[in-house]
């Protein structure tokens, strides 16, 4: 009985992607203006990193500040590539995505063995360390960043001077891999053992190896994904520094998207990055000029009023009813 | 490299570390009484620091005689923020460590906001105070008097911290309370009064530090940043929730930093903080003295 | 968009030949986008230069008698008498954001041309947009080198630039040398930003060319919560001219720290940034008796040109401060730009961008010691000479180059 409706939920989740994305490739039809189109852009992509983020985060509850390191490795190596080797960012895009899993393996393994805030800051100082060495690499631009020039409209390139669209549908695109992985490793055998750890604690004894194990495969997809979304976030911006792609504000900005919109669920990247980014630019742009912080203190209300109201995430919201319903 | 100048900074760095323990000993306070990180922990220095300033600005109190003022103006805003916000982010059934970190985290973006609103961006620090640019030399090495005094003022706050959870009634309710919050509420200690005390406690703390801070920093919204990731480095570093890790984490961070700078390009000292950190954490994963 | 842009212009066009009293009665716009960082770290920049473009604005917008372009007019006579009007944006200091509001500026809010960015991260994405769109950048107090050298047909920059800066104190140093002072050793104490890295990097080269030994090198962290270490070293190193390219904070725990660890240097000659601010003087001024630093402004220059002490009272106002390096680069930014749009008598940007390459404007028509504003190929005024100012008595006097000076240089410093 329990399966059959699990199995049911879950074509259910496929199908409402489906017509997710079919919308939103719509959407760019109706929508001319390029700011919100950079809205949406950024929205998107921002569900795709939320949702690699959530893979390791959320269901396997290792929770990484962190991640801006995949992230700038990902920026890094396809504009490196670019600008002093000549190599096509789709080609610069996988190799960042391979060497950002392979990172994500190798420091797996000592740091999966520390506990919660002990991880937690394991992982905002290997970002530091990294995004430090970065900084005063003159060979990777240091400070000085790297600057991507766009000179005509190209796909091989992945450059375009004026028009949104390309970068929209590749954002859909990432933020559609994303979830797919996503629902795929939720019915998985890891996904199981995660859960079951979860619920369970002294299951996590008896499956101890086999689950630290699939902790570091679910390290590499996770870092894997989002390399790519750094990638695109070079091509995007096609101007990269430490700053704006390694630093701890762009770990928290990865997670907090999931952390709102509903940690460890499906949907929770999603919703959380659709209402926060366009939150995020339109406080920014509509009452950040007054250069006195207010568009911070509304920003940071948000987050708090969310995290306390609505401590299972936006998603809460629509699942209130069925749980009230089963309470009783 | 002559031995004065290694030195030099082994003292330096210890003073620093003192320092650097005595704005991190609030954090693990709060942190072993209910497993809270406080992400605003930058942002509390930064509001203590600009306590200190005003209250020199406005009524010319030297920063040395207005400390108590700051860590008491502190006390009541931490108990307040532990009423107000954190003890709602504890209800959480679901989460709760994600929800705390990023209620905390917005606590953050928020007061950095205020304190462009109401202070403006503008740089200010305090020009002449009793401490402020007096430096003691003992041969050939230099000493600044603030950073002196808040060398002392570390030791004496650990000290007396350690005595108050030990030996005092309400210290002994707050271990309490740590070990089963549960069982405490049986014996008739009100749970929310320990935590607003201890949250209390915890910033006055750091109170204390933003005052003798305030004295040879300067001091604008964002003066919390840099020194909140040292100080949670340097509670996981000691272990989360000892006091006395809290103490030892500071001074090996800040003998650390300075000899860091001895052998690399200084724009690299704080990567010698973080290795140090993972090398203690991978052979110890519960830091130096921790045990939870 | 480009569509509905040209329609709009040629609506406009006609309607001013058919027109034209008509035209000039209704009072046009032109809207001219300003990208600062206006919350964030470096937010007191952003504000202090809102209340720099405010005041070129007043002055574009009404009657001024001042040898400036544009002052004595009404609006752009250009324009029919079109007032100008600012549009700020928000940058952050985050490139991503600062290229997502320079096109919310282009498209939404229709600009014609760009000022900005403070940072120089900031510029460079900025500009590139503005060159994808085809609307002018100016570069108001952006010092970084390499913005000017990456073939931008769109971008221009009025104001000196670090390696300018750097090739003035080392001319000064030559002139010191000949006068008999002993000048061989330099330390460089430089944060880790593009900032520090470009003018540490001119300053390098300078110092190899010239024949002056670099004995520290010192590049530090922005923001640190100490310098202690970085000071030590640069006592150790004991150069006869510190070089410090630092901003408001480190700069004011540079000169704590020396004080505290007993380090008096021969002389500072600073790269500007925190070394022109008020707030570091109102923190260490004491301890700064005789300090030099680079600028492209100087208040000296209101006792020949009686309009920049006039000017600095009009922003004193708004802002409670003095003009300093970077908000009179703000300030003359604007009326640069707002003097080619006024000559291309248009708000297109090809138009402008014509003008601005045509611009020829005479030193004493700005409040900059600069010998004019002119724009070579690559969009850099090479004429903006900058000066050397030394704090003396509370004060800045310039004192250099010998045309600009008002004092002989205090060397070394007390």
């Amino acid at each position: 009985m329990h399966d059959v409706t699990h199995a049911k939920q879950r074509r259910r989740d496929l199908i409402l992607a489906a017509v997710f994305v079919a919308l939103a490739a719509c959407v760019p039809l109706f929508v001319k203006d390029v700011y919100v189109q950079n809205i949406m852009v950024l929205t998107l992509m921002y569900a795709g990193l939320s949702q690699s983020w959530n893979i390791l985060g959320g269901y396997c509850g290792q929770i990484s500040l962190g991640h801006a390191l995949y992230f700038g490795l990902g920026a890094y190596v396809t504009a490196i590539l670019l600008t002093k080797f000549d190599v096509l960012p789709w080609f610069g895009m996988i190799a960042g995505g391979l060497i950002s899993a392979l990172i994500a393996l190798a420091l797996g393994y000592p740091t999966f063995r520390l506990g919660g805030h002990y991880f937690a800051i394991a992982t905002i100082v290997i970002a530091e360390i990294a995004y430090l060495l970065f900084l005063n690499w003159d060979w990777a631009g240091a400070a000085l960043g790297i600057d991507i020039m766009v000179r005509e409209d190209s796909w091989a390139k992945f450059q375009f001077t004026r028009s949104k669209l390309p970068y929209f549908y590749f954002a859909l695109f990432f933020a559609a891999v994303a979830w797919l992985v996503t629902w795929w490793l939720e019915n998985s055998k890891w996904g199981y053992w995660w859960r079951a750890v979860k619920d369970n604690p002294d299951a996590a004894e008896s499956l101890g190896v086999v689950v630290f194990k699939s902790k570091m495969g679910a390290g590499a997809i996770s870092a894997f994904l989002t390399a790519i979304g750094g990638a695109f976030y070079a091509m995007f911006v096609s101007y990269i520094d430490p700053d704006a792609v390694m630093s701890f504000q762009f770990s928290l900005l990865i997670s907090l998207p999931a952390v709102l919109g509903g940690i460890g669920t499906l949907w929770g990247p999603v919703l959380g990055a659709a209402v926060l980014i366009p939150v995020t630019e339109l406080t920014r742009s509509f009452i950040g000029g007054s250069g006195r912080g207010v568009d911070l203190i509304v920003y940071g209300s948000l987050i708090v009023i969310v995290s306390l109201t609505r401590p299972d995430g936006l998603l809460g919201l629509f699942s209130r009813k069925r749980k009230k319903e089963a309470v009783r | 490299m002559t031995a004065e100048t290694i030195i030099q900074s082994l003292a330096s760095g210890l003073l620093m570390g003192l320092l650097y323990g005595l704005i991190a000993v609030g954090l693990s306070l709060i942190f072993g009484l209910m497993n809270i990180v406080n992400f605003a922990h930058g942002e509390f220095l930064m509001l203590a620091m600009y306590g200190a300033f005003f209250l020199f600005a406005f009524f010319a109190i030297d920063p040395l005689l207005s400390m108590p003022l700051v860590a008491a103006g502190m006390f009541v805003f931490g108990a307040a923020i532990y009423l107000l916000i954190v003890r709602f982010a504890m209800r959480a059934k679901t989460n709760v460590g994600m929800v705390q970190i990023f209620a905390t985290f917005g606590l953050a973006i928020v007061l950095r906001g205020l304190a462009q609103y109401f202070f403006t961006p503008d740089y200010r620090s305090i020009s002449h105070s009793w401490l402020g640019g007096k430096t003691i030399s003992i041969g050939g090495i230099f000493l600044p008097v603030p950073q002196l005094v808040g060398a002392g003022l570390a030791i004496v706050a650990f000290g007396a911290l350690y005595f108050f959870i030990k030996r005092t009634d309400f210290g002994r309710a707050l271990e309490a309370t740590r070990e089963d919050a549960g069982a405490v509420a049986l014996v008739g200690i009100d749970q929310n009064r320990v935590f607003a005390l201890g949250w209390g406690l915890g910033s006055a703390l750091v109170g204390l530090a933003g005052a003798i801070m305030a004295t040879f920093f300067y001091i604008y919204p964002d003066v919390g940043a840099s020194f909140a990731l040292i100080a949670y480095v340097v509670v996981a570093l000691g272990g989360f929730g000892s006091v006395f890790g809290a103490f030892a984490g500071g001074i090996l961070v800040g003998l650390v930093e300075a000899s860091t700078a001895l052998i690399m390009p200084p724009s690299l000292k704080a990567v010698g903080i973080y290795a140090v950190y993972l090398l203690v954490v991978f052979i110890r994963p519960r830091g130096l003295f921790g045990s939870i | 968009m480009t569509i509905t842009r040209r329609t709009v212009l040629l609506g406009a066009t006609a309607s001013a030949a058919l027109l034209p009293l008509a035209a000039r009665a209704q009072t046009k716009e032109v809207v001219i986008g300003v990208i600062y960082p206006l919350s964030g770290a470096s937010a007191q920049i952003g504000v202090d230069a809102q209340r720099a473009f405010e005041t070129a604005a007043d002055i574009i917008n009404n009657k001024y008698d001042f040898d400036l372009p544009l002052a004595r007019d009404e609006g752009l006579p250009g324009l029919g008498g079109a007032k100008i009007r600012l549009v700020f944006a928000d940058h952050q200091a985050d490139p991503q954001k600062g290229r997502a509001e320079a096109e919310r500026l282009i498209t939404q809010e229709k600009v014609c041309a760009i000022v900005g960015t403070y940072q120089s991260a900031v510029a460079v994405t900025v500009s590139q947009i503005c060159e994808r769109y085809q609307i002018p950048f100016l570069s108001a107090d952006n010092s970084s080198p390499s913005l000017h050298r990456r073939g931008l047909k769109f971008y221009f920059r009025a104001a000196p630039h670090d390696e300018m800066f750097s090739k003035a104190m080392f001319d000064f140093f030559d002139v010191l040398k000949k006068k008999g002072q002993k000048i061989e050793t330099l330390s460089l104490f430089h944060e880790d930003t593009i900032f520090g890295t470009d003018s540490a990097n001119a300053q390098l080269a300078l110092a190899k060319e010239r024949g002056y030994k670099v004995v520290a090198d010192i590049k530090y962290r922005a923001n640190s919560p100490s310098l202690t270490a970085e000071v030590q070293q640069l006592k150790a190193a004991n150069a006869d001219v510190l070089m410090p390219s630092s901003y408001t904070t480190d700069g004011i725990l540079l000169v704590k720290t020396m004080a505290e660890l007993g380090y008096k240097p021969k002389a500072i000659v600073a790269q500007d940034a925190g070394f022109s601010e008020k707030a570091l003087y109102d923190a260490v001024g004491d301890k700064l008796e005789g300090v030099i630093s680079r600028g492209s402004f100087s208040l000296d220059l209101a006792k020949k040109r009686p309009m920049v002490g006039a000017i600095n009272e009009m922003y004193k106002k708004r802002s409670g401060k003095d003009f300093n390096d970077y908000s009179s680069r703000q300030f003359m930014g604007l009326i640069v730009m707002a003097d080619a749009i006024n000559r291309a008598k248009s708000t297109d940007g090809e138009k402008i961008r014509q003008a601005l390459v045509a611009t020829n404007m005479p030193g004493d028509h700005t409040i900059m010691p600069w010998k004019d504003v002119k724009f070579d190929a690559q969009g850099q005024n090479d004429d903006a000479d900058p000066v050397l100012l030394q704090y003396v008595n509370k004060t800045f006097v310039t004192i250099f180059p010998p045309q600009a000076a008002v004092a002989e240089a205090i060397w070394p410093m007390k």
